[in-house]
């Protein structure tokens, strides 16, 4: 298992970044669905090896997604989700980072979930779907809604994607 | 900003709590032990009912120990084995040790600890010792395994899986003194390994002499990297593939927080540089293990915790990391087949840029340095400096230094 073990030193870091986009920005939610991932991974490790951070990744939104929907009676603001900042009014779109977060906490899980594999994790369409269970046009109809809420609730010209 | 970047700028400090890696571990472990305890419990009721009939008899302490490890029962080996004095008091060191620190997920140490082995080592008396113990996750007792010397506790593991024990123990002293346990296999030792002209290594190996109980005492200080292997035969000198035993410190548990080694960067760009998400660093270590270009990586710290990337001017993807406070490099093709290795110079922490490892086949130079801008272009944190450029201005904090390029 010394593979696995190398995998969790080497990837955690990345993966823990991925986890705390996909829970609005709670870093401790994060912390905890990523070990519990990861946990889960160690007795799967020979049928996953040969691409262990697609499972992981894929493991981590759903595990997000759950634990939405577990919370969904009794919602929480994992950040302050006061009035989200928009532009600081000069040229090149500056944006508080933490902005970000905020908003991506204000989508709803799925839509979230999208927007974070596809601009950073760099998944495409496909591979977004398949790590979701849902269909390519879900995901392409959700990127749109997704970055269209952005647009909204971080002002318009802020943020550009390609 | 880019969508992209801000999310990359809200995590960029991220990082997991000390200690995740053997929490992660700890609880796999357990994990996939209580699944396949539960899935054997279930297997076991189906064929008791299936043969029409359920066996209700509770069994003794004794008799839940006794089974779980040969070594519980056999006869105490080594040259100190006729000293009752020295197996009581390695048997009194362990029991203080004990009860002072369960952990390791341990909620019964009440069974009765046996000493397995006691002999001489340079570091004095030293004692393998075999305990059951009952651990959260499993009905049945498991072996805690551990060794004691110079009056303390040298280190223990509860093995949960008898293919998983680790079976190394680092007394930590001045004279590298270490137990090593068989477990049903040769053990063989490989220290210094040198380096050739074409840059790959090789490790030449002896095989340590095990007593009949399996038990061997060796003496491997940290300076001339040791390597052990528990195999069937000798690893090849350029073989860098074998499993290697690892002491419980080098695998990064139960020891207390440690800075990142190297550089200490937490830096990774290659999610949006390479081709394809599989070119992980690991899989760079690999191959370059595959071609003896980069040493074993016993201890979880041995590699550094960044990665660089850029694509090359014919078309190809460099990797660029740490190991060993060197910097190492894989280029890989679009398709993400292995090209070349690349064995840099020192990754000196506190230098300006102390990336700079120069490509084969005229590809330039990787020059990176987290958080600087670095070029003409100013490029943040990473640039492909183009073959045959000299010089490089690298901005930190407001401050422009001109750099050599190798």
């Amino acid at each position: 298992m010394q593979d696995f073990e190398d995998f969790v030193a080497l990837r955690s870091q990345a993966l823990l970044r991925t986890a705390y986009l996909l829970c609005g920005g709670d870093k401790g939610a994060a912390e905890d669905i990523l070990q519990d991932v990861l946990m889960s991974m160690y007795g799967k490790w020979r049928r996953i090896r040969s691409s262990p951070e697609a499972y992981a990744r894929a493991a981590l939104a759903n595990s997000a997604a759950n634990r939405w929907r577990r919370r969904s009676r009794k919602p929480e603001a994992p950040l302050e989700l006061g009035a989200v900042p928009t532009t600081r009014g000069h040229e090149q779109q500056v944006v508080d980072a933490d902005s970000v977060v905020r908003a991506l906490a204000q989508l709803p899980t799925k839509m979230r979930a999208v927007l974070v594999l596809r601009f950073f994790d760099d998944l495409s369409e496909a591979e977004t779907a398949r790590a979701l269970g849902c269909g390519v046009g879900t995901v392409k109809s959700q990127t749109s809604r997704g970055l269209a809420r952005l647009r909204e609730l971080m002002g318009e010209q802020v943020l550009t994607w390609n | 900003m880019e969508l992209k970047q801000a999310m990359e700028a809200a995590t960029a400090d991220l990082d997991v709590r000390p200690g995740f890696l053997g929490d992660v571990m700890t609880g796999g472990r357990r994990r996939h032990t209580r699944r396949l305890v539960t899935l054997t419990a279930v297997v076991a009721l189906l064929a008791g009912a299936v043969a029409g009939g359920v066996l209700m008899r509770p069994s003794s302490p004794d008799d839940r120990a006794s089974g779980i490890d040969p070594r519980l029962t056999a006869a105490t080996a080594g040259n100190l084995s006729s000293s009752k004095d020295d197996v009581d008091r390695a048997l009194a060191v362990w029991r203080t040790a004990q009860t002072s620190a369960f952990g390791e997920g341990i909620t019964d140490f009440s069974m009765a600890s046996h000493v397995y082995w006691i002999g001489t080592t340079d570091d004095g008396p030293a004692a393998v010792v075999v305990q059951p113990v009952r651990v959260t996750g499993s009905p049945d007792p498991k072996p805690l395994v551990g060794v004691v010397a110079m009056g303390r506790l040298v280190d223990r593991e509860v093995v949960l899986d008898p293919s998983d024990e680790r079976g190394r123990y680092d007394f930590g002293t001045a004279k590298g003194t270490q137990v090593v346990l068989s477990l049903g296999k040769r053990l063989f030792l490989s220290q210094d390994p040198v380096r050739g002209q074409d840059d790959r290594l090789t490790r030449q190996w002896r095989e340590l002499a095990a007593d009949a109980s399996g038990v061997a005492v060796v003496s491997a200080l940290p300076q001339s990297a040791p390597v052990f292997v528990r195999a069937d035969s000798a690893p090849r000198p350029d073989d860098f593939t074998a499993r290697p035993v690892r002491s419980k410190a080098e695998t990064g548990q139960g020891r207390a927080f440690i800075p990142r080694t190297g550089l200490g960067w937490t830096l990774v760009n290659c999610k949006s540089e390479s081709p394809q998400r599989t070119r992980s660093p690991v899989q760079a270590q690999e191959d370059l293990q595959r071609r003896a270009l980069l040493d074993y990586l016993v201890s979880n710290d041995a590699a550094g915790t960044w990665e660089v990337c850029a694509w090359t001017p014919d078309g190809r993807f460099a990797l660029a990391f740490e190991a060993f406070g060197r910097l190492y490099g894989a280029l890989y093709t679009a398709e993400g087949t292995f090209s070349a290795g690349v064995v840099g110079g020192p990754a000196v922490k506190g230098t300006v840029a102390p990336v700079r490892l120069v490509l084969p086949d005229g590809q330039g130079t990787i020059v990176a340095e987290q958080g600087a801008l670095i070029g003409p272009e100013q490029r943040e944190t990473v640039w492909l400096a183009p073959a045959g450029t000299t010089e490089v201005t690298v901005v930190r904090d407001g401050t422009p230094t001109v750099v050599p390029l190798p």
